[in-house]
């Protein structure tokens, strides 16, 4: 037997034949993420007269396991905007860092004043987001996240905005990320198709489509979870509640459905 | 000055005979002339204030700042060549952030400091480089609570004290001052620039060293304290004016919320009132006794 | 050759504390003709006298646009502000691509601070042998900054650099309180007035040797503002202008000025 220390701890080239060290070799391109691992679900956010509403559930996934059932997804940006992170979790605290330093950089502009003209509003926040994630697409290592933004534009209008892994970035009235693109998308567009008619909703009819959405998706979404966080944005500042609970649940529909599982109809 | 003309004094980072880096005492000079700086460390808090002498009336009032932030719970003010100073606390941004890069949390101040101190001391061991031209004054409160790591966005299972030893308290305001030779000392009251001698004089009469909650002086205390120091030791120079900046950092369940922030104006202005009112009195007090012909010893 | 021992590079304090190297720097600002600047609330102005080397040769630009909302006046060496002015375009830029906003002025102008301190403190470099005056807008309103070879940097009401400045600094101090109500024609006329105190005994303002730069912001209708972009005038443009602040023009009437020349409200 070979009892030379390289060696130690191997499989015995007498039992198991040469070890074939070609499974080690790090030759041929390099891979940076090939795949998300832990996930967020859907973020979803609407606009509405005087602001923007957003939420998202508190669960991260591992695959299909429930992995994190505390997780909060809703980030407050310098008490003005909010951003909602769908996607790897990890990527989402790499940027959860990043902003944190962004936010001390840009409290160091202007020290004395509490006003917040002169500080990144959600526009650009969105576009500093949008170059960052398209930078690391074209790096071959992105961020895998979707996110969405929500605040106030340099017109002091409600601004929501979205940018994913490629950098692709939109704007919309009302937005939703990964599932929520199927399943939210079209209710929260019957209350608001257009700018004129987020224009007119209130904060409470605001408040209430994302709440039935947040239920919809809850019901629908088999990664998705019953306690979310929504946050609403106005010019005064950003109330976020991080520990909410789906309510009036009604679960009645699930008879109706078939062709899962055991049934045999 | 002995040393001139020895060639000695020429250029940093050469020891004279007698073991001394004359460039780095030049350096120290810079300081000497500069507007004066202090820090003051109190039972719940840190207090930064500066004289600003007005060079012109044509600057803008209040808009140029002399006391700077780094991440969000500490302050660098300092006296000297003010670019130097620029430089400096861009330099000490950074190392907060590489801090923040590194570890996921906020630099402490005593890390601050010693970073702040080695790159200082730096730019007295080369020929190629000056020592700077300022001695900065280095505040800042480290939190006292359980603070989740940059990043962290829920909560796991409860895994007990986070490697903070019990019943040690962690945390806390500090203050410390780097020289330009990099060195650095912790304070609890510092001074430098052109009144520091009269300052330090006040700051000796001060009750800061104890570490009771209930002796000592507290965070506005210091701040009205701050402000009349400013003022005595402006004494010297009356016939320039000059603008007070005061920046102050208490823990999170103080007035900042442990963040560096101004002193808001009401307070410094109710200081300022403090400060002139004391200052007209103990020169009232010194004329009489002039006039009374008994000798007061300080 | 030197005046003394401890004059010959950036690296070496006199023994009371001072760099001379520096010091001269600054004296290489007074060689250059003379610019003044003016900030009111919601203008932010340059004049500058422009020389030429021979009668037949054109004159040399005092004046530079940076961006949209900033621009500089200069005096001293060309080819130094030439860097200066090219970095901060390059910066403000940057700026817009990545945040889509504008620079804000104090964040550029510390930006050149930064730059110069580094010259004064390393050997083998040289202080830069020019002075800035530095005009813009941003969310906070117009700025008006002094940029110096040593690296500092302080935010002005008014103030001049440059060949026999302090005639035109007094003139300033004089008016001081005058400013920060003055719309931008007034203002204008301030800023020659003050130019002409530093002028040569039997010079005068001519539309040759005149440059006028202005940069603002104005209140929109619905209540927000929009920065004015900084326009350099020169030549005929500013004649109006020398015109209405000529010795025999004093009592001239402030509605004198050509087209688009109206006095703010």
């Amino acid at each position: 037997m070979d009892h030379r220390p390289q060696a130690w701890g191997r499989p015995r080239d007498d039992v198991y034949g040469a070890y074939d060290h070609s499974y080690l070799q790090n030759s041929g391109p390099r891979q940076a993420t090939q795949a998300p691992i832990v996930t967020g679900t859907s973020v979803i956010a609407i606009k509405y007269k005087n602001g923007v509403v957003m939420a998202a559930d508190n669960l991260a996934s591992y695959g299909s396991l429930a992995r994190f059932p505390d997780v909060k997804r809703l980030r407050v940006f310098l008490d003005s905007s909010v951003i909602g992170f769908s996607g790897d979790v990890s990527d989402m605290q790499f940027l959860d860092r990043h902003l944190t330093e962004l936010s001390i950089d840009e409290a160091y502009e202007d020290p004395s004043s509490d006003s917040k003209a002169g500080q990144l509003n959600a526009a650009n926040l969105h576009k500093y987001l949008q170059k960052l994630l398209y930078k690391r697409r074209n790096d071959f290592d992105p961020l895998w996240n979707q996110l969405l933004i929500a605040g106030f534009d340099g017109d002091s209008k409600p601004y929501l905005a979205s940018v994913d892994l490629r950098g692709t970035s939109f704007t919309s009235p009302s937005l939703a990320t990964g599932f929520g693109s199927a399943l939210a998308q079209p209710i929260m567009r019957r209350y608001a198709a257009t700018e004129e008619d987020a224009a007119k909703l209130s904060r409470e009819e605001a408040v209430e489509v994302i709440k039935e959405c947040m239920k919809v998706l809850y019901y629908r979404d088999a990664r998705s979870l019953d306690r979310y966080s929504i946050a609403v944005v106005t010019k005064e500042g950003v109330e976020l509640k991080e520990d909410e609970q789906l309510e009036k649940q009604s679960w009645a529909f699930a008879e109706q459905i078939k062709g899962y599982g055991t049934q045999t109809v | 000055m002995t040393s001139i003309g020895t060639g000695y004094d020429l250029a940093n980072s050469i020891f004279s005979p007698d073991g001394r880096n004359f460039q780095v005492e030049y350096a120290v000079k810079a300081v000497e002339n500069g507007s004066t700086s202090i820090g003051i460390r109190c039972k719940d808090g840190v207090v930064l204030a500066a004289e600003k002498v007005i060079t012109s009336k044509l600057l803008k009032q209040g808009a140029n700042k002399r006391i700077a932030t780094v991440d969000r719970h500490l302050g660098i003010v300092y006296s000297g060549m003010i670019p130097d100073g620029r430089h400096f606390v861009d330099r000490a941004r950074d190392e907060a952030r590489g801090w923040r890069d590194n570890y996921k949390t906020p630099i402490s101040t005593k890390d601050l400091a010693g970073r702040m101190g080695g790159y200082m001391q730096a730019y007295t061991l080369y020929q190629s480089v000056r020592p700077f031209g300022i001695t900065a004054i280095i505040g800042g409160y480290d939190s006292e609570l359980e603070t989740p790591v940059d990043g962290e966005v829920g909560s796991g299972p409860s895994v007990g004290a986070g490697g903070k030893v019990e019943g040690k308290k962690h945390g806390g305001p500090f203050l410390y001052m780097v020289e330009p030779s990099g060195l650095y000392w912790g304070y609890y009251g510092a001074a430098t620039g052109k009144g520091r001698q009269a300052a330090k004089a006040e700051l000796e009469k001060l009750d800061l060293s104890g570490d009771g909650e209930s002796t000592g002086l507290t965070l506005e205390e210091a701040v009205k304290e701050a402000a009349r120091i400013i003022y005595v030791a402006h004494d010297d120079n009356k016939d320039r004016e000059f603008e007070l900046e005061m920046t102050w950092i208490s823990g999170a369940d103080g007035p900042t919320k442990g963040r560096h922030l101004e002193v808001p104006e009401t307070l410094r202005k109710e200081a300022e009132k403090y400060a002139e009112r004391m200052t007209a009195k103990d020169v009232e007090d010194e004329e009489e006794t002039k006039e009374g012909g008994d000798k007061m010893e300080e | 050759m030197f005046r003394n021992n401890y004059d010959n590079d950036s690296v070496t304090f006199s023994p009371q504390g001072r760099i001379f190297q520096v010091e001269y720097a600054a004296e290489a600002v007074k060689q250059g003709s003379v610019v003044v600047g003016i900030a009111s609330k919601t203008h932010a102005v340059l004049v500058a006298i422009k020389r030429n080397a021979e009668e037949l040769s054109s004159y040399q630009k005092k004046l530079f646009p940076i961006d949209e909302h900033v621009g500089i006046a200069i005096a001293g060496l060309t080819s130094d502000a030439r860097v200066l002015s090219n970095f901060m375009k390059q910066q403000c830029l940057g700026h817009r691509l990545t945040y889509g906003r504008n620079m804000p002025v104090r964040t550029l102008v510390d930006m050149i601070g930064s730059k110069a301190q580094i010259n004064t403190q390393h050997y083998g470099k040289r202080p830069y042998g020019v002075g800035l005056l530095v005009a813009g807008v941003d969310d906070h309103g117009p700025h008006l900054f002094e940029f110096q070879p040593s690296g500092m940097t302080e935010e002005m009401v008014a103030f001049a650099i440059g060949a026999r400045s302090q005639m035109a600094r007094t003139y300033l101090e004089k008016n001081l309180d005058a400013f920060a109500d003055c719309g931008r024609e007034e203002l204008i006329r301030h800023g020659l007035k003050a130019l002409k105190e530093s002028l040569v005994q039997d010079r005068e303002l001519t539309i040759d040797n005149t440059s006028v730069a202005i940069v603002g912001v104005e209140k929109q209708e619905d209540g927000t503002t929009k920065p004015q972009p900084f326009k350099v005038y020169d030549g005929q443009d500013v004649s109006a202008w020398i015109e209405s602040v000529a010795d025999n023009a004093e009592a001239a009437p402030a509605t004198a000025e050509g087209e688009g020349m109206d006095v703010d409200s």
